[in-house]
């Protein structure tokens, strides 16, 4: 037998974890330069158009960031929601599905909003989103506090019934599916009215759109909900330990029900603001938020600052990449997702080395 | 008449074996305590990799071989995370379908700019190894015998090895311990059974199995690779609602194959049976070919609240799923 075992380290620095996740970072960053350099591109040239995102030298540069914050917004909206869960050890990984059925009803109401206020209109949409995906929020919930039905398996099976759904509306043509344009043969999703459309702050030629700001807002109050109020504190001690929330006293059915309210209303709303944003619906809508947010909630070990700046990280990784894209044909988008999946490796890599030790295990005699 | 009813059946066969490779391959590993959700990634890996190694070498043995060793692959590195580092299942698990499927693109994408192309199948020796094999006597049966017995060798192979696996579970002793281990590592661990080891090695041969499954669905596509849509498709997720469905059991793992196969064969066949009897099947034309394809799920959500709310023994659901086992936390 060897003599060496694992142990758990006594004291937890942020200085270790944030030193070994950086060399994590930069062990993937290489493992992808080898992969490209296997198909002949200069590393270091790609990963500066893809950290520059095609800004320099481009008078349209402002274009960029404005598309950098289409994929921003909802990826932080639905990692924070996913991270309350997650602290709840309630794995719901039904991101894309929840997201999908907040999209759809939030199209509901655009389709059918000609000539109402703006304003009224996109608020109208983000509360129909909200509300759908937090009822299957809730339902699962539900399930899992009466019958403890796996969750994960659950939300799992949700995503793609909500994705053949969304489907279905997009390709049946008939009198009754207002989701297409009339003017076209073919199936194809129609464009919202313009009253439904996400407006902005103009600055010049770029568009600063509220969505950004509600998100902003919305990571600081979630920051206080979870530090600061009683229904934070309950959260954390469910996911350490129902066992312990039960003999403290708390309804532990209660709390997991109003958390998995709110994180499914949460990715809902990031869903009302994305179809608002584009202005029309489609099965692609939620550009993977639903699977990213589990990896950066996971990325960030639950922390509301550190999903904010993963977010932003990881934004620029895929809008990069796609930017990238464009000047490579060997290579397409979906390099984010390799380096992303690398990454996280690394990673838990680090994440491991930063909680454990390897120790000498003691003679049994010695003690 | 009946050939409607031939060829679809075969198509059955044929589309859904591709299933029972992922399913068998997850009931392995979810039976050492392990919740792999990177089915769709490994047997994206499987199938680029083994179909690459085929087209090289003109041998489908080659190709499920090294289907099966890159797959196996990505199963250590899942065991790795998870048993070793102590990862949460669930992260890793999904990270390797992102990962896996963004592997499929890369060296598609790669190869196909590349000088030499991306290999394609053709009439070369290796689609011949794929072909049809007739079964002497079985083959002659009407409507059996080519739904049955005039199939490539990948899908008797799928087969043998869900049975086998039904017998290493049933009757073996290694097959007890691992079902001892998904139940209670501890109490495993503590009758001397190395938990570690086990794990490893199943999920590796679980994973493996997968990628024999990738590599059948890459051959089953003629081979060609497009830039948006992956050879896997999705087969993954279901795989991962059959073993729900099949309750863990390989042998059961067989007739849901066919069950679920069947709803997404009739995605492609509603027209032509309600064309053919509109009398009894006139109906099906009405309904989407989205429902069948949101059916398994639909079926497996269903299965999955109704064995909760029974909460009876006979579920085969490992009661330690999805947790890590930490010896010292015991």
């Amino acid at each position: 037998m060897s003599n060496l075992h694992l142990v758990r380290r006594a004291d937890y620095s942020i200085k270790r974890v944030v030193i070994y996740y950086v060399i994590g970072i930069l062990i993937s960053l290489s493992i992808g330069a080898i992969l490209l350099m296997s198909l002949n591109i200069n590393p270091l040239e790609y990963y500066g158009r893809m950290l520059t995102m095609g800004m320099v030298g481009n008078s349209f540069a402002y274009k960029s960031v404005e598309s950098l914050i289409k994929i921003f917004v909802p990826l932080l909206i639905t990692s924070l929601a996913l991270g309350l869960a997650f602290k709840m050890r309630f794995w719901n990984i039904g991101g894309e599905g929840e997201f999908l059925a907040g999209a759809i009803c939030a199209s509901v109401v655009a389709f059918n909003s000609k000539g109402m206020n703006p304003f009224i209109t996109v608020v109208l949409m983000c509360l129909a989103a909200m509300i759908s995906s937090g009822l299957i929020g809730l339902a699962v919930a539900a399930l899992k506090v009466k019958f403890n039905t796996n969750e994960t398996l659950m939300t799992l099976m949700l995503n793609y019934i909500m994705l053949y759904v969304i489907k279905y509306l997009g390709d049946t043509k008939a009198d009754w599916n207002f989701f297409l344009r009339e003017d076209s043969e073919r199936p194809i999703f129609g464009e919202f009215p313009e009253n439904a459309e996400m407006g902005g702050i103009t600055i010049g030629f770029f568009t600063l759109q509220y969505s950004l700001i509600v998100a902003i807002i919305l990571t600081v109050l979630i920051y206080f909900y979870i530090k600061k109020t009683k229904h934070g504190y309950e959260i954390s001690v469910v996911g350490d330990s129902a066992a312990t929330a039960k003999y403290a006293g708390m309804n532990v059915g209660w709390i997991v029900l109003r958390t998995m309210f709110i994180s499914a209303a949460l990715i809902g709303l990031a869903a009302g603001l994305a179809t608002s944003t584009a202005g029309t619906v489609s099965d692609s809508i939620t550009n993977n938020v639903g699977w990213t947010g589990i990896i950066v909630a996971w990325l960030s070990k639950l922390s509301i600052p550190a999903i904010f700046v993963t977010s932003i990280l990881i934004s620029v990784l895929q809008y990069g990449c796609r930017a990238a894209a464009t000047q490579y044909p060997a290579i397409d988008s979906n390099f984010a997702d390799l380096l992303q999946g690398i990454i996280l490796f690394s990673v838990l890599m680090a994440d491991f080395a930063a909680t454990f030790k390897i120790a000498k295990r003691e003679d049994a005699s010695n003690v | 008449m009946f050939d409607v009813i031939t060829l679809f059946l075969s198509s059955v066969i044929i589309y859904s074996i591709p299933l029972l490779y992922g399913t068998t391959g997850e009931i392995m590993i979810e039976k050492s305590g392990s919740l792999n959700l990177g089915v769709e990634g490994t047997m994206a890996i499987g199938a680029v990799a083994g179909y690459v190694a085929a087209c090289r070498t003109n041998s489908l043995f080659v190709g499920v071989l090294v289907a099966f060793i890159s797959a196996a692959l990505v199963g250590a590195v899942f065991a790795f995370l998870t048993v070793t580092l102590q990862a949460n299942q669930n992260v890793t698990g999904l990270t390797i379908t992102t990962f896996g499927v963004a592997f499929y693109y890369f060296l598609g994408n790669g190869l196909s700019n590349s000088e030499g192309g991306w290999p394609m199948l053709g009439n070369t020796t290796l689609a011949a190894q794929f072909a049809d094999i007739k079964i002497p006597l079985l083959s002659d049966i009407p409507v059996l015998g080519p739904v049955l017995f005039t199939k490539n060798i990948l899908v008797y192979f799928g087969v043998l090895i869900a049975v086998l696996m039904w017998l290493y579970f049933a009757k073996t002793v290694p097959g007890l311990k691992l079902r001892a281990i998904g139940e209670n590592p501890g109490a495993a661990d503590s009758l001397g059974i190395n938990v570690t080891l086990y794990k490893y090695i199943h999920i590796m041969i679980g994973s493996g199995i997968m990628g024999i499954g990738g590599i059948y669905m890459g051959l089953n596509m003629g081979g060609t690779f497009e830039g948006s849509n992956c050879w896997i498709n999705g087969y993954g997720w279901i795989a991962i609602a059959l073993v729900i469905f099949a309750n863990w059991s390989p042998a059961r793992a067989i007739l849901g194959t066919v069950v679920f196969g069947l709803f997404s064969t009739l995605r492609v066949y509603n027209v032509a049976f309600a064309t053919a009897f509109p009398g009894v099947l006139g109906w099906l034309n009405k309904i989407p070919a989205h429902f069948f394809s949101a059916l398994p799920f639909i079926i497996t959500l269903i299965v999955l609240i109704l064995s909760s709310m029974r909460k009876n023994s006979s579920s085969g659901e490992p009661a330690a799923i999805g947790r890590n086992y930490y010896r010292e936390d015991r």
